[in-house]
């Protein structure tokens, strides 16, 4: 027995030791640097990972975090509620409001992968021709340059890392600080200059970056740097922020005109590609614009970020939009919607009157006559009354008038104590609810609402929902979490024209800068495509009549007020505002107001009245929004990264 | 196997319990700071609201790196109190409060015991001949503001109207809703374009505000400055009891 267990450790043992030879070869399931960065197909893999963490706040981009905004792998269905638009109040809602500070965002892993590539694919030269080696180091250049604008437009001036860090070298050396904002916008610009110069005009991938996507994102990201140098002065950081003394964050007027500049000069490279305005779905105006974000072949779309029911769940490339921006049951079939469209917004574009000139409501037959003589593009992005969608139609009404006898705004904002509201004379009520007037029976609200018991979840609050991006071929049985897959537009060439537009008109430029307005409101089926130039200095804003710290023209902020229409819903208004150094006056207490139909039953007529948003919403960002305080954890790593941002 | 589960789980559950027990190698920090922010005009503590800005504090005595600042309230009376901090050597700084920037950091206060430090500022304006009038149920508030430092002032913003039905009343404790908000009146000028040359302004009126029958409610004006933190500067807060 002895005997034998002994033999039987000694060949165990044997057989240990044995292996150890063995065990420094290459294992075979693992691709290193020579497979990913020696072949083209290898790059195209190494970039994909960098593709989809690159900073677009897209479909499930969570606007106050929840770890990262960019990548929430778990349960992110609810991004919907989460949206930009929530937290900006571009949408009404009743969960998130504004996030000063946003979620400690820091893609210096991400960039470190560019720099990866960027120093050691030379190695690799002579497995590429000339143009295949220049086109690829040029995308790596336009990665890294979108990563750095994730970070400008958050901190302002970041330390610029360009190098392969060794993490074994001296604290000296690793603990690096902050370039200046201006060092930070001119790098992204180098970096995308290299990335123009570099790429080729080859369009076949619309989700891979080529010259033209270079140029798009040349044209948002230096509209953005000339905004945030020509108005940050009027914020009165200079005085007490060292942040800003040090040109960390903001910096001078006179070098505005230089990033405008750049704006322009990028907006006619892309010009120069294969793109056009979307007509294809002409002469329907307002199913053109619809469709513009629903044709995968759209000749508008630059940069699309795709999405794919074959992906797995956890690389967050499905979406739930359609579950959750329209209500259930009808037009969902999970989740549901949680944003409407407040009035601000509406009033933006052509709207019929829904008030006589004598202060009395317009009698309408019917509540769907509301979108007669609406803008076409407003009713390409938003649902309203009478529209269908997945065979259902939109029902959307508040509640009924016995009588209706006084003006408009008789009706005090909708309060419950105004007499017009008081005694019985409105009625409110829930879904399904009904009431016995004269002995004929009615519905109180739309199937749709405004239910008055319940909350915003699959209850218009005003008149309309988000229609933008909503695919109506999809099947209400297949309205669910995760079933979505239509992509995410990142730049479009309507973009990109009031890039230009702006830029144009910021460097007095006008009349050119209105032949770009014109060609978008042409498109938009706009009453007036080309209104004429007014120098007249306001300091008025439109949402909000918002009370800006400075005066601009007025033809600016109808350029202003144009993107505000033309994009509304994707995602850019909340950057807009803080490039302006407008945010904490157009959200300085915004109370989205409602738009909300009601019946007059002894008339037989409908109206539409303006109401509060009835549960007291506002929205409210400080003058800590224009820049997120820098993560204090990258702070106590390395205390070069001081001095902090304003106001923190 | 029975008495086996329950020794575990028992045995399982002890320890747990026991992990509470340790005890923290460090004191509880016990060491209180307090003072006045003191307006330089009156003499006075500042008329400001409950928490609306900081004094900021920096722990010299910790030495391993760059400290973080630190945040203490400030009370509506002015006042301040904290008496939950570590012993050491601090560096104080009232920030961000609507007076001119404080530049002179107060260095390495030894917080040791109960230690009291005060600050002296200079608001940026003063709300002064503050009156209320009820007709009804509609309120009215009128001030007329003054600024004995015009040059380099930042640009007025707004006057706003603080309604509050506790005593605490300002732009951290109102009543938010549209009907007050929205009787604010927005200036955006500099001083020289809204008032000229003179110290103080002509007066301001604000209202009608609706208020409640038998309610008594807490107001005062509150005006601001665009400078980097747009707090505001405010009268004294007055009761009115609106009759039933």
């Amino acid at each position: 027995m002895n005997k034998k267990l002994f033999v039987y450790i000694t060949l165990l043992g044997g057989l240990l030791f044995s292996q150890c030879r063995q065990l420094d070869l290459e294992p075979k399931g693992i691709l290193g640097e020579s497979e990913l960065f020696g072949t083209e197909y290898g790059v195209k893999m190494y970039f994909a990972g960098l593709y989809n963490r690159l900073p677009i706040e897209d479909f499930v981009y969570y606007a106050t975090g929840k770890d990262d905004g960019y990548h929430n792998t778990s349960n992110y269905w609810d991004a919907g509620k989460n949206s930009l638009g929530n937290m900006s109040g571009e949408f009404f809602n009743t969960w998130v409001s504004v996030d000063n500070d946003g979620f400690a965002y820091w893609p210096y892993a991400r960039i470190r992968e560019v720099n990866t590539f960027i120093q050691n694919f030379p190695n690799y030269r002579q497995n590429y021709d000339d143009e295949d080696y220049n086109r690829l180091l040029g995308e790596a250049h336009f990665l890294r340059a979108y990563f750095y604008f994730g970070l400008a437009k958050r901190y302002g001036g970041v330390p610029i890392i360009t190098e392969v860090q060794d993490p074994l070298a001296a604290p000296e050396v690793l603990e690096v600080s902050r370039d200046t904002e201006y060092d930070t916008w001119k790098f992204i610009h180098d970096d995308l200059q290299f990335a123009i110069d570099n790429m080729t005009d080859d369009t076949r991938e619309k989700g891979r970056a080529n010259k033209y996507v270079a140029a798009a994102l040349m044209s948002r990201t230096m509209l953005y740097a000339g905004s945030v140098a020509k108005y940050t002065e009027s914020l009165g950081f200079e005085a007490t922020e060292l942040a800003t003394q040090q040109g960390l964050a903001g910096m001078r007027p006179d070098q505005a005109n230089e990033f405008f500049g750049y704006a322009v000069a990028a907006g006619k490279i892309v010009e120069e590609g294969p793109y056009a305005l979307y007509t294809a779905g002409y002469p329907d105006k307002a199913t053109n614009f619809a469709n513009l974000f629903l044709d995968r072949n759209s000749s508008e779309s630059i940069f699309i970020k795709d999405y794919s029911q074959n992906s797995p769940n956890n690389n967050i490339l499905r979406h739930s939009y359609d579950a959750m921006m329209v209500p259930v049951p009808d037009f969902s079939s999970q989740g549901g919607s949680q944003s409407n469209v407040p009035l601000d917004f509406m009033e933006l574009y052509d709207m019929p009157a829904y008030v006589n000139p004598d202060g009395t409501p317009v009698r309408f037959d019917s509540r769907s006559d509301i979108r007669e003589g609406m803008e076409p593009r407003m009713r390409g992005t938003m649902y309203f009354d009478g529209d269908e969608l997945r065979g259902n139609t939109f029902s959307i009404q508040r509640g009924i008038y016995r009588t209706f006898d006084v003006k408009a705004e008789d009706i005090q904002k909708g309060v419950n104590t105004a007499p017009i509201n008081s005694n019985g004379n409105r009625i409110l009520g829930g879904r399904g609810w009904t009431t016995q007037i004269d002995g004929v029976t009615y519905t109180i609200a739309g199937k749709h609402g405004s239910f008055d018991d319940t909350g915003i979840e699959n209850n218009a609050f005003g008149s309309a929902f988000i229609r933008k991006y909503i695919n109506p071929d999809m099947a209400l049985a297949d309205a669910v979490f995760y079933k979505s897959e239509q992509p995410w537009i990142v730049f479009r060439l309507g973009e990109i024209y009031l890039n230009t537009a702006e830029a144009l008109y910021e460097l007095g430029r006008r009349e050119e800068a209105f032949d770009y307005v014109e060609k978008i409101r042409d498109r938009a089926g706009a009453k007036v495509v080309r209104p004429a130039i007014d120098i007249t200095m306001t300091n008025i804003g439109t949402i909000n009549n918002a009370n800006y710290p400075y005066s601009i023209e007025k033809s600016l902020q109808f350029i202003r007020d144009e993107r505000a229409r033309e994009l509304y819903a994707e995602n850019h208004w909340w950057w807009d505002l803080r490039r302006w150094r407008t945010a904490d006056q157009v959200l300085n207490q915004f109370r989205p107001r409602m738009l909300s139909a009601y019946y007059v039953a002894d008339e037989g007529k409908y109206i539409y009245l303006e109401e509060d948003n009835r549960i007291n919403r506002e929205w409210t960002a400080s003058k800590q929004s224009y820049y997120e305080p820098i993560p204090w954890g990258e702070i106590g790593k390395n205390n070069n990264l001081l001095p902090q941002n304003p106001l923190y | 196997m029975k008495k086996f589960i329950i020794y575990s789980v028992l045995g399982a559950s002890l320890l747990s319990i026991t992990s509470c027990y340790k005890a923290d190698n460090w004191d509880a920090p016990d060491v209180r700071v307090h003072g006045r922010v003191i307006d330089s005009y009156t003499g006075e503590n500042l008329l400001t609201s409950q928490d609306e800005w900081k004094i900021r504090i920096w722990e010299r005595s910790w030495e391993a790196s760059e400290p973080n600042n630190q945040d203490l309230s400030v009370k509506q009376d002015g006042s301040y109190n904290n008496s939950k901090l570590f012993a050491g050597t601090y560096d104080m700084l009232p920030y961000g409060g609507p007076f001119w920037p404080v530049t002179d950091t107060i260095k390495n206060v030894v917080f040791d015991g109960v230690t009291q430090q005060d600050f002296t500022v200079t608001p940026y304006l003063q709300l002064i001949d503050f009156e209320t009038s009820l007709d009804g149920l509609n309120l009215t508030l009128k001030c007329r503001l003054k600024a004995p430092i015009r040059t380099g002032l930042p640009n007025l913003v707004e006057i706003k109207p603080f309604l509050s039905l506790t005593t605490f009343c300002g732009a951290t404790n109102n009543i938010d809703i549209g009907e007050y908000s929205n009787k604010r009146i927005q200036i955006n000028k500099s001083w020289q374009e809204e008032v000229g040359d003179a110290e103080t302004s002509n007066v301001y009126t604000v209202g009608p505000l609706p208020v409640k029958a038998g309610y008594t409610y807490y107001v005062r004006l509150g005006a601001n400055v665009n400078d980097a933190n747009r707090k505001y500067n405010y009268t004294e807060i007055v009761k009115v009891e609106v009759p039933d």
